[in-house]
This record gives C-alpha cells, sequence and structure tokens, in this order.
C-alpha cells in the first residue's frame, strides 16, 4: 500500500488546483508545473509499491523488478510537460509585450469596458 | 385497390405542393383546382368502402423501412373508412365554402389552397394507417400544417400567438404519443395495429409498461381534441380564416384525438386507469367548455368552446364503454359534423357579410338571410337537441347510454351523468342565444351599414348540412345500414335500430327538462342581456400558457448570461464542480456500496509503510505548499524547484533511475527559462498582484475547489491501488527485452524499440511546441487597438480609426 504517495499527489494536486484558479498568469504557469509533475506521480503509483523490488534492468538480480512500462510512460510524459510549459512561458512574455499586464483580472477587465461602451 | 388508395390518400399529397406555383398563374381560382381533391377522394374512398367487404377489413401495405418495422402499411376497416369519409366529405363542403369565402380581399390563394390540401391528406393518411410511426408521421403532419393554416393571416398578432399555441400543444402532446408508441412496440412487437388488434397485447409482467404507454398515447389525444388541460388552444386557433375552422376545428383535425381513443379502446379498455382518467378528465373538460362557450361573446369563440365541451363528450364516452364494445359512437360524432360544421359556416357567412364576430352587436338577419336563418335554426335546434334532428336521436342515446353505465361504474357513472346534465341545460342556453341574438330581433345600425349580401353559393354547404341533420333526424333507419357496415369487431356492440320514438321513456323525460331548464336560463340571460357573461382571468388558461412561455425566454436569456462569462478563467471553476460532482459523486457511490475503504484503509496502516518515502513525501509537499504561500515569484519559484528536485529523489526511490535523470534536466531548464521569463517582468507587474485580492467568497471556493481535487484524487489513487492487478503488461518486457531490443535498460528499449512511434509522437509535439514559441517571439508588437481590431485589421484601408473618432 503506497498511502505516503497517495496523499501527496492530494497535495500535489490541491496545490496545483489553487494556483490554476488564480487570477495572475504567473500564478497558473506554477500551477501547470505542479500539475504535471502531480500527473506523473499518479503513473508512478500504478506500477505499484516498489518496496522489495529492483530497478528495472535485466540480467543484474535474480529479484522481482518494477513495472517498466508506466516509466517508460512518464518519461514521454516530463519531456511533453516540459515543452508545454516552455510553450506557456513564452506566450506569457508575449501576452506581457502585447497588454502590458500578468493579470487576467486586469486583461479582461479591460476588455469589458471596451464592449460595453 | 392500391390505384383507388392512391388516388385518395398520395394524389393530394402530391398536389398540394403544386397548388402554391399555381396559385401565382389562376389567382384565387386555383381554388376550384384544389376542389378536385376532395371530390376524387370522396369517390375513391366509397368504391374502397364497396371493395373491402365490410364490415371485413384490408391491408394494404408498401415497404418502406422493413428492418425497423417501419412500413407503409395502411388498415381499411370501419373505423378507419368512417374517419376518412367523414374527412373528405366535409373537405368537399368546406373546399366549395372556401372557393366562396376567400375573395379578393384574401392574399396567397395558391399557398392556402396548397395547406388544405396537405392538411387533408395528412388527416386521411392519419385515420387510414396501419403502422402506428406511420400513423405518429401523420399525426405530426397534421400539427404542421394546422400550424400554417392557423396563422395563415400572420400579419395578425392573434393569428401567430393562435397558430403557435396550437404547434407547441399539438407537438408537445404529439411526442409523448411516440414515446407511448414505441412502448407498445416494445412489449407488443409490432408497430402495426392489425397485428396489436389480432393479437392482444400480453398481459402479465408488462402491464406496468403498457400503462405508462397508454398514459403517454391518451395524453397525445388529449392535446389534440383539446381536453382540459390543453383546452385552450383551440380557441385561440380559431383566429384562423372561417373555412379552415369549420374544418379543422368542428369536423376534422380535433377528432384525431377522439378516433385515438376508438382505436386504443379495444387494446386498452379493461386497463383499470382506462375509465377513471377518460372519464373525469373529459367529462370535466365537457362541462368547463359549455360554461366558457356561454360566458363567450365571440362567435367563434362560442363555437370553439362548444366544440371542446363536444369532444370532451366524445372521448369520455369511450371511457364508460363496456367491455363488449360501444354503440352509438358514429352517430354523435356525425351529428357533431352536421351542426357544428354547419355553424362554423353560418358563422363566417354572418362575419363575411358584416364584418362583426361579437354577437352582441349582431341581430335582426333572418330578414336579408332568410336561408341561412333557416339553417341556423335547424342546426342550433341540433346542438340543443331538439326533437327531430339528429341531435336529438344522439342525446337520447347518450342519456339512455349514461343511464346504463351508472350501475356497472359507481360514483363515476353518477359524475357522468351530473355532467351530461349540467352540459346539456348549458348547450340549450347557449344553442338559443346563437341562434336568436344574431338572426332575430332588431337590426343594429353597425350591420345595416356593413351589411353586403352573401353569394348564395355560400351558403349551400350549411345549408346542405341542416338539412342532413334533419332528414337523418326523422329518418334514423337511414343510418341503420351504413353504421352497421362500418361497426368494427372489439369496438363495437352490435346496436340496436335507431327510431325516433321510444315511447314514454325515462330519457324523454330527461330530455323535456333539459330543454326547459336551458330554456329558462337562456329566458335569464336575455333578461340580463347576458352582462354577466364574461370569462373569469382565473380560467384563463391560454394566458397562463403564454405567460409560461414568456417566462421559459426569460428563463434561458438569464441562464445563457449566468452560464456564459466573458472571460474565459470563470469557466475553469463550473468545469471543476462539474467533474467534482460526476467523477466524486460516481466514486462516492461506488465507495458507500462496497464499504471497502475502511478495508484499505486498516491494510494501509497495518503495513510497514517506507519511512524514507514518507519524509520525503512530507518534504516535498513543504515545498509545493511554501510556493503557495510565498508571495514573491522568485521565492515561489524557488520553492517550486526545490519541490521537482525532491520529485526527482522520489523517483530513486521507485526505482527509476531513467526518471530521475530526466526530471534533474528538466528541472534546471524550467527554472532558467522561468527566472529569464520573471526577469523580463518589471517590479510594477509583480507588486500590481498584491494590491488587487479576489473576494473572500471566491477564494474559499478556490479553496474548496482544490481540497475537494486533492482528495477525489488522493481517494482515487487508493482505489486503484487496492485492486491487485491480474497480471501486468509491464511483466512481458524485462523477459523480453534481450532477446528482441538487444539491451538490458527496459525503460530505454520500451522507449526506442518497443514504443518507438510513441516517441516519435513526443518529438513531434516539442517541435510543434518549439515552433509556436519561435512564432511568438517573432511576431511584432502590436498597439492594443491593433489587437482590439483583431487578425483582420482595420476597415478601410487603414485611414480611418475608431478610437480618434470617439474622443
Amino acid at each position: 500500500m503506497q498511502i505516503e504517495t497517495a496523499l501527496l499527489i492530494g497535495v500535489l494536486f490541491a496545490c496545483a488546483t489553487y494556483l490554476i484558479l488564480q487570477n495572475s498568469f504567473v500564478k497558473i504557469l506554477f500551477g501547470f508545473i505542479v500539475l504535471s509533475n502531480a500527473a506523473n506521480l499518479v503513473l508512478l503509483s500504478m506500477s505499484g509499491a516498489p518496496d522489495g523490488r529492483e530497478a528495472p534492468i535485466a540480467g543484474q538480480g535474480a529479484g522481482p523488478m518494477v513495472d517498466p512500462l508506466p516509466q517508460a510512460l512518464i518519461l514521454t510524459a516530463i519531456v511533453i510537460g516540459f515543452g508545454v510549459t516552455a510553450y506557456l512561458v513564452v506566450l506569457l512574455y508575449r501576452l506581457f509585450l502585447d497588454q502590458k499586464t500578468t493579470n487576467a483580472a486586469e486583461l479582461y477587465a479591460d476588455q469589458d469596458t471596451s464592449e460595453h461602451t | 385497390m392500391t390505384l383507388a388508395l392512391f388516388i385518395a390518400l398520395g394524389l393530394p399529397l402530391l398536389l398540394g405542393p403544386l397548388l402554391g406555383p399555381l396559385g401565382r398563374v389562376f389567382g384565387r381560382r386555383v381554388g376550384w383546382v384544389a376542389f378536385g381533391a376532395p371530390v376524387l377522394a370522396t369517390a375513391a374512398l366509397l368504391w374502397l368502402a364497396r371493395e373491402v367487404g365490410l364490415p371485413g377489413s384490408r391491408v394494404i401495405e408498401f415497404p418502406w423501412i422493413p428492418s425497423l418495422g417501419i412500413n407503409l402499411s395502411f388498415l381499411l376497416d370501419g373505423l378507419s373508412l368512417f374517419f376518412a369519409l367523414v374527412v373528405s366529405g366535409m373537405g368537399v363542403l368546406v373546399f366549395w365554402y372556401a372557393n366562396f369565402y376567400l375573395d379578393d380581399h384574401y392574399e396567397h390563394h395558391g399557398r392556402f389552397y396548397a395547406y388544405l390540401t396537405l392538411f387533408m391528406a395528412a388527416m386521411l393518411g392519419t385515420v387510414l394507417a396501419n403502422n402506428l410511426m406511420l400513423l405518429f408521421v401523420f399525426w405530426e403532419l397534421t400539427g404542421i400544417t394546422s400550424f400554417l393554416l392557423i396563422g395563415f393571416l400572420h400579419e395578425e398578432e392573434s393569428s401567430r400567438v393562435g397558430a403557435r399555441q396550437a404547434l407547441l400543444i399539438t407537438g408537445f402532446t404529439g411526442l409523448l404519443l411516440l414515446a407511448g408508441v414505441l412502448m407498445v412496440r416494445q412489449v407488443g412487437g409490432s408497430f402495426d395495429l392489425s397485428v396489436l388488434l389480432r393479437e392482444g397485447l400480453p398481459v402479465g409482467e408488462h402491464r406496468g409498461w403498457l400503462t405508462a404507454a397508454m398514459l403517454l398515447m391518451l395524453l397525445g389525444a388529449f392535446g389534440k381534441s383539446a381536453q382540459f388541460p390543453f383546452h385552450f388552444w383551440l380557441p385561440n386557433a380559431m383566429a384562423a380564416p372561417t373555412p379552415v375552422s369549420a374544418y379543422l376545428h368542428s369536423a376534422t383535425m380535433v377528432k384525431l384525438g377522439v378516433f385515438l381513443c376508438a382505436r386504443l379502446f379495444p387494446l386498452f379498455n379493461e386497463y383499470e386507469l382506462w375509465a377513471p382518467l377518460l372519464s373525469w378528465v373529459a367529462f370535466g373538460t365537457m362541462v368547463l367548455g359549455a360554461v366558457l362557450a356561454l360566458q363567450s361573446h365571440d362567435l367563434k369563440a362560442i363555437l370553439a368552446f362548444s366544440t371542446v365541451s363536444q369532444l370532451g363528450y366524445l372521448i369520455g364516452y369511450y371511457g364508460l364503454g363496456p367491455a363488449r364494445g360501444v354503440e352509438y359512437d358514429y352517430l354523435h360524432i356525425l351529428n357533431h359534423v352536421f351542426y357544428k360544421g354547419g355553424l362554423f359556416m353560418i358563422a363566417g357567412v354572418v362575419i363575411h357579410s358584416t364584418g362583426i364576430q361579437d354577437i352582441r352587436q349582431l341581430g335582426g338577419l333572418w330578414r336579408r338571410l332568410p336561408w341561412l336563418g333557416a339553417a341556423c335554426a335547424v342546426a342550433a335546434a341540433t346542438m340543443a337537441g331538439v326533437i327531430g334532428t339528429t341531435g336529438f336521436l344522439s342525446k337520447e342515446m347518450m342519456l339512455k347510454e349514461i343511464f346504463e353505465a351508472m350501475r356497472p361504474h359507481g360514483t363515476l357513472g353518477a359524475y357522468a351523468a351530473g355532467c351530461v346534465l349540467v352540459t346539456s341545460v348549458v348547450k340549450v342556453a347557449f344553442a338559443a342565444r346563437f341562434f336568436t341574438n344574431v338572426f332575430l330581433g332588431p337590426e343594429p345600425p353597425a350591420v345595416k351599414e356593413h351589411f353586403h349580401a352573401p353569394p348564395l353559393a355560400l351558403q349551400l354547404p350549411a345549408v346542405l348540412l341542416a338539412t342532413a341533420a334533419v332528414v337523418f333526424g326523422l329518418a334514423p333507419m337511414l343510418l341503420d345500414p351504413p353504421l352497421h357496415a362500418l361497426s368494427v369487431a372489439g369496438l363495437h356492440h352490435p346496436s340496436d335500430h335507431l327510431a325516433l320514438w321510444h315511447g314514454v321513456t325515462l330519457e324523454l323525460a330527461v330530455s323535456t327538462g333539459v330543454l326547459l331548464a336551458g330554456a329558462g336560463l337562456y329566458v335569464w340571460g336575455q333578461r340580463t342581456q347576458w352582462r354577466w357573461a364574461r370569462i373569469s382571468p382565473a380560467l384563463r388558461f391560454d394566458a397562463f400558457f403564454e405567460a409560461g412561455v414568456r417566462m421559459f425566454s426569460k428563463f434561458t436569456k438569464w441562464l445563457t448570461r449566468v452560464l456564459q462569462a466573458d472571460r474565459p478563467v470563470s469557466y475553469l471553476p463550473l468545469i471543476l464542480v462539474f467533474t467534482l460532482v460526476v467523477v466524486g459523486g460516481w466514486t462516492a457511490r461506488a465507495l458507500a456500496m462496497e464499504w471497502r475503504v475502511f478495508d484499505w484503509l486498516a491494510t494501509a496502516t497495518g503495513e510497514n509503510g517506507d519511512w524514507l518515502r514518507a519524509f520525503a513525501a512530507a518534504l516535498i509537499s513543504l515545498a509545493v505548499v511554501g510556493a503557495v504561500l510565498l508571495k514573491q515569484w522568485t521565492t515561489q519559484l524557488i520553492s517550486l524547484s526545490i519541490a521537482g528536485f525532491l520529485t526527482t529523489f522520489y523517483f530513486v526511490l521507485y526505482r527509476a533511475p531513467d526518471l530521475a535523470l530526466t526530471q534533474i534536466l528538466v528541472e534546471v531548464v524550467t527554472l532558467i527559462l522561468v527566472l529569464v521569463l520573471l526577469g523580463r517582468f518589471p517590479r510594477s507587474a509583480e507588486r500590481g498582484e498584491h494590491t488587487w485580492r479576489p473576494p473572500p467568497l471566491r477564494r474559499a471556493l478556490n479553496l474548496s475547489l482544490a481540497v475537494g481535487v486533492g482528495g477525489l484524487m488522493t481517494t482515487l489513487v487508493l482505489w486503484m491501488n487496492a485492486r491487485p492487478a491480474a497480471g501486468r503488461i509491464g511483466d512481458w518486457f524485462p523477459a523480453h527485452t534481450e532477446a528482441l531490443a538487444e539491451g538490458t535498460n527496459t525503460v530505454n528499449t520500451i522507449l526506442v524499440d518497443f514504443r518507438g512511434f510513441d516517441t516519435l509522437g513526443e518529438i513531434t509535439v516539442l517541435l510543434i511546441a518549439t515552433l509556436g514559441a519561435l512564432g511568438l517571439l517573432m511576431r511584432y508588437k502590436r498597439t492594443p487597438e491593433e489587437y482590439r481590431q483583431g487578425p483582420l485589421g482595420p476597415a478601410g484601408m487603414g485611414l480611418h480609426h475608431p478610437e480618434e473618432g470617439k474622443q
């Protein structure tokens, strides 16, 4: 049983959700980084508790190995998560250049007034 | 026989759409082209009635969608032929009448006759259909064509409102009918009426379903036949030109509900809900309609409400019918066609020649229109049930059957008898008022001023109908042979011979009493000038309905405003709440049913947890919570990076060296990238964020959503791990990695060998992200104005600046 992993995943998801619900785009970006870490851990927990198992490298020991498939999937997920993070960073930079703000509330407040007048 | 059926049904369907273009060529004379349709249909139906060999029946079928059991299947038996002949025969009179009624004051004659012909075809299709799906299709087609006909004078608001009400009510109840039909199909195994009638419905465990199906189909019938609580659409539908009212709302369309009840009678009449439901609703509607008719002043409204009342009687009649079958339903229907069709046409002629619809402003028309006056006297007498007319016969039989039904039905029978008596009295009063206040008495100046004589041909159909009422009323034995021939097994019980005089019976005494009481009510009404007669606001169901329609549109506007935010960020809480409610609720339900959650906790605490892992998890949690709580971007980022590097350690604890390596690299690069980004922002941007804080309610919502998502994920992870995997795909890879991929590190061989295409996809994603980032960085800087104008840029060659114009 991996109760500590489950609790860790819960904390990470809660923090990520809280950050993403903010108005500041920088915090939303941080929330996204935490979220991708949390999702990776969910995948990792699927490989089962690692107690008494070996790394998935064949021909080294006789003991049982951990499941290699979730690890391969996470490896892909980490890289893709980084790609998206990098894109978000650039997008945020562009947004700041164009709109002079890093805050969703300010951004849309501006739009609202322009729509109503 | 196929040819005759085609002439009766297919020809009007084909002719209808052609009449529109023809109308542009011929003008109002197109009506005479259309006149051919009902004449031919009547002839074809009469020939069919002879060929079928009544009282037998015949099914004519063409394949349409055989795989679903839906075919163009037509059932020719007494019931369908009776209704079809009423529709087409009345059609002859109405088309004739319309040709004289719709003079050059009206426009779009072609369109009018197209709708009317299509409507007739739809009516014929509904009554002749054998397949219930086909019946439903034609049923809705009558609803749509009647919508078009009611709204024909669409420049007037009353027309539009009436048409909309009719469409909404009949369309909605039509859908209920469809649901009932589908249920019958599921249980009974067939859409075909002939099969269902022959084999009956299965009894036993399906009774609940069949009762539901019966309720739904009866609601369909109530909607079409304007029974309570749907009764209000019919009077408002009178905004149509009078020929339409005469056709749709006295003789044909509203009788569809009656027809449906007759069709369902053999299938459902022994269900315990059948008699009470039909009787309570229909007889109640009968009284309500009669009272409302007495309180109306508009000629057509009086007739419309009296139609509602009579329809109530016809439907309730099937409700109380004994299991062996009913006897005189055709007589009641025919009687109603004779007098109501006639009265509608008379009202039409009066409106046509004087332009007045209010009965209080009419009078003294006898001298100008003696023929019409005589017809009206007969029709009104028929409605009142005076001896010598079919109305008298109908009322005698009605009373006789009600008295018979009182014994087996107890309270219900007494209720029905009371309703019939009250209605009869009221009916006598408004029938007398209709005749005397229009044709007798002094002539008001308004009539003198506006009157122009209608052509005699316009009065002919009404006179014919009145004649029929008298002829058959005086010589009822003429009706015997056709009624016997048209009777249907299961629905009808062989009736006695009709006779004018049954001797001095209880019915005769009651009938006389009713006439006297009605006359008394009429005299009192005349004395008081009908000043008290006004429909109380509490009974204006049409107004309630309209208010409901308006409320509905207001509600949808409100809902759209609430749900559709201008800012995308507002959607996220909504999506999260939805996810939490659906996924979380489902999880909670599943867990509550299994009670396994305690078992997991027991095993989880019972096992020796790994202390090193728990320590790492606590540190990561601390770092991430710090990232949330800290104020400054840089410190937040550092806290986040600490969490990331600790995750690397966590991967190591899970025996995943490759993950740890990748995580370190990615963590470093992310840190640098974000630091560069933050360095580009001025201090003011960060400071500005601290001054603006969301309202406390919003913060509480965010917090509870975050806690909810976290809790849900923890539960799901625990749940997934509580089920031991039956066998892992992952075990296959280490066993074959050396033989197939020549490598020992299984994670690596999976990525580059076994699942190489996944890695290709991953690289593609990275490439796309890079290209997107490059595109964002290379784009030139836009001004806020350009940003607002969107990608198309300003209109007018860039010389026009809306911003400047505003200032």
